[in-house]
């Protein structure tokens, strides 16, 4: 029965269109930006996947509180906070002029609704960050206070993310289809398949964001999306997905680039759940097999940065980790040898995702070399990859990239796909969440450093943040490391 | 013109038989020997220009494309000889049957076959990569299954002109059975079109294992085919052309020739052409 309702879906999907062709419209005072996933619908406490937040999150819907390019916790609605010493209580004193799009004002009521809708509501597994909190308390129309039941250090954080937006009582009868939120932009019109348009929110309480109207484009295909910025259809490519062709945009004058970094760690993942690869010595030895270098530099045109663990260089815990476990072929055929697997075959079950099939061929061309025979097997993404791998666990190794701030902390959970135990892991990862911010840091770091030394996973490279832009449009964000693609800091070039 | 003169000297088939024998040869050489190891990355080689080393340049892998072009010959060849034989094997039995079954079921049947006719090839293939794993094999049986009802009109329309002639009759009053005069009389003289039909579909099997890799549900990676390399070129399209072109112009040799060969193998078997002259 599960194979035919599969059938259908992808007779469904099949039967889709490939994406918007339609050229950008000539107003000034718009701006057309060209995205590859688009969301399924605008409900974000009942839908995962990261094209929602994207999309909404710091443009129709804001937190309290939001992360900044540099992975700083910068102030939104709220104005200010104090934290009790024990660090038990956050009290926020808010904005007194914000208003939702429907035309109701942005009060503490709204905060104690929006957190406890999160504990009650929401259907997502990203629900558990609020978890922690055990009490919400309205002290006047600005004033609220958060009782934590433990120290938490990741709250706040989380906070920035979309467990932290703000929903009106009055809005929230129909999410999928119609998002009131406080931000600067309210969503004028959907057109399925293609494009979403946001309007600028007349009540707005911040300053007025540059552009009046923009239109969010999406293109299933890559090189679809990059020709629609070369052929004038679009104004900004968010993200490139071709590295090799950037240098069409880098030699036209026409047009910027901007390299920088993201949150999305593409690992190769180990299943940690089943021989061989429950053997410190075989995860090592892959590991050490692989040179990650040439994989970047063949695989993504050497765009993005090698890191060694779970960390990209925007979190306050980062080290550089690319020694641990550094290329050493003789090595790994060593380590192989001691733990009696000569002879390893091993299935490399990957989303047919274009980073994922051109990582894979490096993979395996280097693993052969150190004598491990890999059959590649792509999969359907996400819906064949996710029910296969991610929950049925049915994989030997898989390459994914891991896009959600922070996700260190999923090497704490057993029941993971990767299927990682380590008490000593999980310990620290408590510890650095009850301790000071001082604590934490120290705490993560040796998380850091326990994950790289026991080759948890892979680690092949930090995705990196390509985006082609016309002259005209400034204020690019060098870095994209929260789930937003925030709008508000987008100018006109040369104002 | 005479017959005799026309049959031997068809270009179509000679030149058709050249190009289908440069890729049947290419792919038996690839057993044998390749420049270099058609998988192997090699960073340092990355785009490497054609030149005395790499006849065809290397890819952005560092890989030698003549190669992967010799290795893709075998995928190209294995995949008509799958769909071709999924599709004769299953439509030529079923369109003698189709012909020689009382009308009814006859009928029944041709419809059935009008209905998978009316499914686009490409969609069943996609659907099975999505359904049972992207391989070379699965989306061959999937065009295969496609292809089954072209040769079931074709088989269907050859033995209703066999079943008509007087030695089938003869056959059938002396009481043979329908199997024995099916394998014994109709299958032999539809062989012709069956076989004409074979090198039509085999072009399309190669297109269409092209098409599939083109999307992803094709040949896994980094097995060499034709196809998968075209979709690797198509982001460097503007910057290195060559990586388009090489697959290019494989897949149109081994297309023309296909097309070439089916048609002067018809000028050869067709029946309705002989009367004709």
């Amino acid at each position: 029965m599960k194979r035919i309702s599969l059938f259908l879906a992808a007779l469904l999907v099949a039967g889709c269109s490939a994406g918007s062709t339609a050229s950008a419209p000539r107003d000034p005072n718009a701006i057309t930006i060209g995205f590859s996933a688009e969301p399924a619908n605008f409900d974000f406490t009942r839908t995962d996947g990261t094209a929602i937040p994207q999309a909404l999150l710091y443009n129709v819907y804001e937190g309290l509180v939001k992360l900044d390019e540099n992975g700083q916790v910068k102030p939104l609605l709220a104005e200010s906070w104090r934290v009790s010493p024990d660090r038990l209580s956050y009290e926020f004193s808010l904005r007194a002029n914000a208003s939702f799009s429907n035309g109701s004002p942005f009060t503490a009521d709204n905060v104690k609704f929006s957190i406890e809708r999160v504990k009650t509501t929401w259907g997502i597994s990203q629900k558990s960050k609020m978890d922690v909190v055990s009490r919400v308390e309205v002290l006047a129309p600005t004033k609220v206070r958060v009782t934590l039941s433990r120290p938490s250090n990741n709250w706040l954080f989380d906070m920035t993310t979309r467990v932290g937006a703000m929903f009106s009582p009055d809005g929230v009868a129909d999410l999928p289809n119609n998002p009131v939120g406080t931000g600067p932009y309210d969503v004028a019109a959907r057109n399925r398949g293609s494009s979403i348009t946001l309007k600028a929110n007349p009540r707005y309480w911040g300053p007025k964001p540059a552009y009046e109207t923009v239109y969010l484009r999406y293109f299933k295909d890559s090189t679809a999306l990059n020709n629609a910025l070369l052929s004038n259809g679009i104004d900004v490519v968010s993200a490139v997905a071709a590295p090799d062709s950037m240098p069409q945009f880098e030699n036209d004058t026409r047009f910027n680039v901007t390299q920088g970094i993201t949150n999305g760690e593409v690992v190769l993942s180990f299943n940690g759940r089943k021989a061989p690869l429950n053997d410190v010595r075989v995860r090592r030895a892959l590991t050490q097999g692989i040179d990650r270098r040439v994989l970047l530099d063949t695989a993504w045109a050497g765009r993005g940065e090698l890191i060694g663990s779970m960390v990209p260089r925007t979190d306050p815990w980062y080290t550089d980790l690319t020694g641990v476990n550094a290329y050493n072929p003789e090595n790994a055929k060593k380590l192989l040898a001691e733990a009696g697997q000569q002879n390893l075959n091993l299935r490399l079950r990957i989303p047919n995702l274009p980073y994922a099939v051109t990582s894979a061929q490096v993979v395996k061309s280097e693993l052969n070399k150190i004598g491990v025979g890999v059959s590649i097997e792509p999969l359907d993404f996400p819906a064949v990859w996710l029910k296969s791998v991610f929950t049925e666990h049915d994989f030997d190794m898989s390459i994914i990239q891991h896009v959600e701030p922070r996700d260190i902390t999923t090497f704490g959970n057993t029941k993971y796909y990767w299927g990682y135990d380590s008490p000593k892991v999980r310990r620290l990862l408590a510890e650095g969440d009850r301790g000071s911010p001082e604590q934490q840091v120290t705490a993560m770091r040796e998380v850091a450093a326990t994950l790289a030394d026991d080759a948890a996973a892979c680690w092949l490279f930090l995705f990196p943040n390509l985006i082609a832009a016309k002259k005209k449009v400034g204020g690019l964000p060098l870095n994209q490391i929260s789930e937003a693609f925030d709008l508000t800091i987008l100018r006109r070039a040369g104002s | 013109m005479t017959l005799a003169v026309r049959r031997s000297s068809s270009p179509s088939l000679w030149v058709g038989l050249g190009l289908v024998g440069l890729v049947v040869v290419t792919a038996l050489a690839s057993f044998l020997w390749t420049p270099h190891d058609p998988t192997l990355v090699d960073a340092a080689q990355r785009l490497r220009g054609p030149g005395t080393d790499y006849v065809f340049g290397t890819d952005k892998f560092g890989r030698d494309l003549f190669s992967q072009v010799m290795v893709g010959a075998r995928t190209t060849l294995f995949v008509g000889v799958v769909a071709v034989g999924v599709a004769a094997l299953i439509g030529t039995p079923l369109g003698v049957f189709a012909a020689m079954a009382p009308k009814w079921l006859g009928e029944f049947v041709m419809r059935v076959n009008d209905l998978v006719l009316a499914f686009p090839a490409l969609l069943l293939a996609i659907v099975f990569g999505a359904v049972f794993g992207a391989d070379t094999l699965t989306a061959m049986i999937a065009i295969g299954i496609a292809s089954v009802p072209s040769f079931a009109r074709i088989a269907r329309s050859g033995a209703l002109g066999v079943m008509s002639t007087e030695y089938v009759l003869a056959a059938r009053s002396a009481g043979r059975s329908r199997t024995a005069i099916a394998v014994r009389h109709v299958l032999p003289n539809i062989a012709g079109l069956v076989i004409v039909q074979s090198s039509v579909s085999f072009a399309i099997a190669v297109l269409s294992e092209a098409a599939l890799s083109f999307l992803g549900f094709g040949t896994r990676p980094p097995t060499p085919s034709w196809g998968r390399m075209l979709q690797e070129s198509q982001e460097l399209l503007a910057v290195e052309p060559r990586l388009a072109l090489v697959p290019g112009v494989a897949i149109a040799i081994a297309v023309l020739g296909f097309n070439l060969l089916g048609d002067g193998l018809r000028d050869r078997y067709d029946p309705r052409l002989e009367v004709r002259r």
